[in-house]
């Protein structure tokens, strides 16, 4: 697939087929793909379909790093990726954001991490006090600029990651996920910010999940599946294709659960005055909730709004420093972690934060074992077969697929029959099958009684799958009430714009 | 152990000063074994850090060195017999094993020794790293000419201890929302470490490859680094190398004598 008429090729990929080291089947096949100076290319399509692996195939990384078997031709700037002596002298020309933003930040400093870069490039100390300045107020990161970067929220990371590749000033930049995590503001910056580069003659690779925002400045899309690239969209077609929206999944978002409202049932969570500082500083700042048996909340906010922080009071990982919390009427400020873990159960982010045992069954049971739960058989498969896992219990929990791990993540912890689950980010890094999957689960426990609280930056799917929206800001909610009606919804995104109409439009012509 | 971002005089200091600095203090601390001069030492690394107003810092580590000392205390008098026998372990009005385990001067010397020369080593070496930002360490590395591959291990070891005790800490907590125990007895202990340990080690391998790609686009193999801001030396780089001269001088003069 050639670059937009007219344009000079930056990167192209012909015929490109990669199988893993110990694969059987190739992981790329047959990719054929071509970006021209100051084009921007948006790549999607479901989990597993090759798209982190085509980000590294374009950037040279496979050939130079990794085992297994490449073929066919991949050239940056005209010049074969096997004529470049090594990924240094590929890093003067392709900058790289990783979709692991924590494993790319070196330094102590977010400064620190940015300036490290420029000091490489034999750039004059004023072109580099312009550079980073530039770079760190476009991405919105110069109040974070003493801050260490492993202290930063996932959102925050993500920004200095990308700040730090984009101050190199490559040719090329390929971003793998690189909005994941961010809100519908920093996505905005995010998007702006490329544009501008694209402008200037920078090349752009982007790889996504979800539509969104980035998707609507490209100039070109393409749907990878299974290694192959299945379909490219022009930029004419792209506002009325409507298979785009959810390519994953053939265009269709699985229906929202049917709701149940709550009865008159007591609170099954209940917070009063809640106050939380670290060191001194607040990030809860003095809030009240109640969550009712058989509803879905979700607690959406910005990057560092206090909102895991508040969920990390419900099973006692924090302690309140001021105010009360009550779970199915315990003191969670004063019950021990391990009991509390009988009534709350709380599902991380990321699943690879908890996978350690031998086998799928294993990973189950570890938390019934825990509790003393006599019988362990009979619940394990019931979980799996809730998150349909029941054929791969005998499976090593590392080795499934990333939406695998997630709802593995959900079953050990359903296992576990807790009145309360709680799920930080439940659907990042999953495509919308995947997500569709995840949130039919969370309906069904609903309608068997659990409430559920999910934090996400995701204002659409709070929207889409809750029964009532908790919106903080600075460590406070300004919002809790029903979910809206309208979209976008007036009052829950007073400072957000809301998920970006998908239109080709936006993109100003080079 | 990491950079903390404060305007104190360590952090005014230039990097190769306190680089000198913590290289001094070891090899002193090294090379001897007289429990007054290593007192000596490691008093004038927390003087120094008073002086500069870390100290706060340093006592961060005393918990790690008090276990350590015990730790050591009670090897050497399980092990070593040497000088003046202070009592037992073993009371001898015990019947049949009374009097065994003595325990000796020279094992409690020893176990001091060890003790202060680690303490001095661990202060001076934390003082370098919470006042020194790392690319400020990898620059004047560069300028000793070390070799880039020994640089870089070097910042990567910087970067990985705060990331370690970070993932560390999110898997204890997910581990223990699932209702984890670590064990008891020995054998419970150690296979109460596995749900924490086999996380920690797949999640920092894989993050080890894209920290090592990531230093590989940013070009610190490069090997041409121009610092962004002047890393020249000062008055305080002055009076510090003085006072490293005048505790060596200090030391010399008493091994001399």
């Amino acid at each position: 697939m050639s670059p937009e008429i007219g344009r000079e090729t930056a990167l192209s990929l012909e015929g490109v087929s990669y199988t893993y080291p110990g694969s059987g089947t190739p992981a790329l096949d047959g990719i054929d793909l071509a970006l021209g100076k100051g084009e921007i290319v948006f790549v999607t399509g479901p989990t597993g379909a090759g798209k982190t692996t085509l980000c590294l195939a374009a950037s040279g990384i496979l050939h130079h790093e990794y085992g297994g078997t490449l073929e066919g031709e991949i050239a940056i700037l005209g010049k074969s990726v096997r004529d470049y002596r090594s990924m240094g002298e590929i890093g003067r020309h392709v900058g790289v954001v990783f979709d692991d933003a924590d494993a790319q930040l070196i330094f102590t400093t977010v400064e620190e991490e940015i300036a490290s870069g420029l000091e490489n490039l034999g750039l004059s100390r004023e072109e580099m006090q312009r550079r980073l300045r530039e770079v760190m107020e476009a991405t919105g990161i110069v109040d974070l600029a003493d801050r260490a970067p492993h202290t930063l929220s996932g959102g925050q990371k993500q920004r200095v990651a990308i700040a730090a590749t984009i101050a190199l000033g490559t040719e090329i930049l390929i971003l793998d996920e690189p909005t994941a995590e961010l809100d519908v503001e920093a996505t905005g910056a995010v998007s702006a910010l490329l544009r501008r580069l694209s402008g200037e003659g920078t090349a752009v690779l982007i790889v996504e999940q979800k539509l969104g925002e980035l998707a609507a400045i490209a100039d070109r899309m393409v749907v990878v599946e299974d290694g192959a690239i299945v379909r490219e969209v022009l930029p004419a077609q792209m506002a009325e294709d409507a298979c785009l929206k959810h390519p994953a999944d053939g265009g269709a978002r699985p229906p929202a659960p049917a709701a149940t409202p709550p009865g008159d049932a007591p609170p099954v969570i209940s917070i009063r005055g809640l106050v939380h500082r670290y060191d001194g500083v607040a990030a809860v700042r003095g809030l009240d909730l109640d969550v009712a048996p058989g509803e879905i909340v979700a607690v959406v906010g910005e990057n560092g709004s206090g909102k895991t922080t508040l969920v990390k009071h419900f099973n006692g990982l924090l302690r309140p420093t001021e105010g009360t919390v009550t779970v199915d009427g315990l003191d969670a400020a004063t019950v021990p972690i391990a009991e509390l873990a009988r009534h709350v159960g709380l599902v991380f982010q990321n699943p690879d934060t908890m996978l350690f045992a031998e086998t799928v069954e294993d990973e189950v049971a570890f938390g019934l074992k825990n509790i003393g739960s006599g019988d362990i058989g009979q619940p394990v498969d019931a979980a799996l077969r809730e998150v349909g896992l029941l054929h791969r219990k005998a499976a090593y929990p590392r080795s499934l697929s990333r939406g695998e791990r997630q709802r593995l993540a959900i079953a050990c912890v359903i296992a576990m029959k807790p009145n309360v689950i709680v799920l930080d980010e439940p659907t990042t890094g999953l495509d919308a099958r995947e997500s569709g999957r995840v949130m039919e689960i969370l309906g069904r426990l609903r309608q068997d009684g659990h409430a559920i609280v999910m934090v996400t930056h995701d204002m659409l799917l709070g929207e889409e799958y809750a029964d009532r929206i908790v919106r903080m800001e600075q460590g406070r909610i300004v919002y809790d009430g029903r979910t809206c009606e309208e979209e976008p919804c007036p009052r829950l995104c007073s400072t957000s714009p809301g998920r970006a109409p998908f239109t080709a439009s936006t993109r100003s012509p080079n | 152990m990491q950079y903390v971002t404060r305007e104190s005089a360590f952090h005014r200091l230039h990097p190769l000063t306190k680089l000198i600095f913590a290289a001094v203090v070891v090899a002193l601390a090294v090379l001897t074994s007289d429990t007054v001069m290593l007192a000596v030492l490691a008093g004038a690394v927390v003087a120094a850090a008073i002086a500069g107003g870390l100290a706060r810092d340093l006592l961060r580590q005393v918990p790690l060195l008090l276990s350590l000392a015990v730790s050591l205390l009670a090897l050497t008098v399980l092990t070593i017999r040497s000088g003046e026998i202070l009592c037992y372990l073993v009371p001898p009005s015990v019947p049949v094993i009374g009097g065994s385990l003595p325990v000796t001067a020279g094992a409690i010397d020893l176990a001091l020794a060890m003790s202060l020369r680690f303490a001095a080593m661990l202060f001076a070496f934390q003082l370098l790293v919470i006042s020194t930002q790392p690319r400020d360490l990898v620059h004047v590395m560069d300028r000793l000419r070390m070799p880039v591959d020994y640089t870089l291990m070097f910042l990567i070891a910087l970067r990985f201890i705060p990331s370690l005790q970070l993932e560390g800490k999110r898997i204890h907590e997910a581990q223990l929302a699932r209702a984890y125990n670590p064990g008891k007895g020995l054998a419970g202990k150690i296979r109460g470490l596995f749900p924490i340990i086999i996380p920690l080690v797949s999640n920092s391998l894989g993050k080890a490859t894209v920290l090592g790609l990531t230093i590989d686009l940013r070009g610190y193999r490069s090997g041409r680094r121009t610092p962004m801001r002047d890393l020249a030396p000062g008055r305080a780089d002055v009076a510090g190398i003085c006072c490293m001269g005048l505790l060596v001088a200090g030391y010399l003069a008493v091994l001399v004598v």
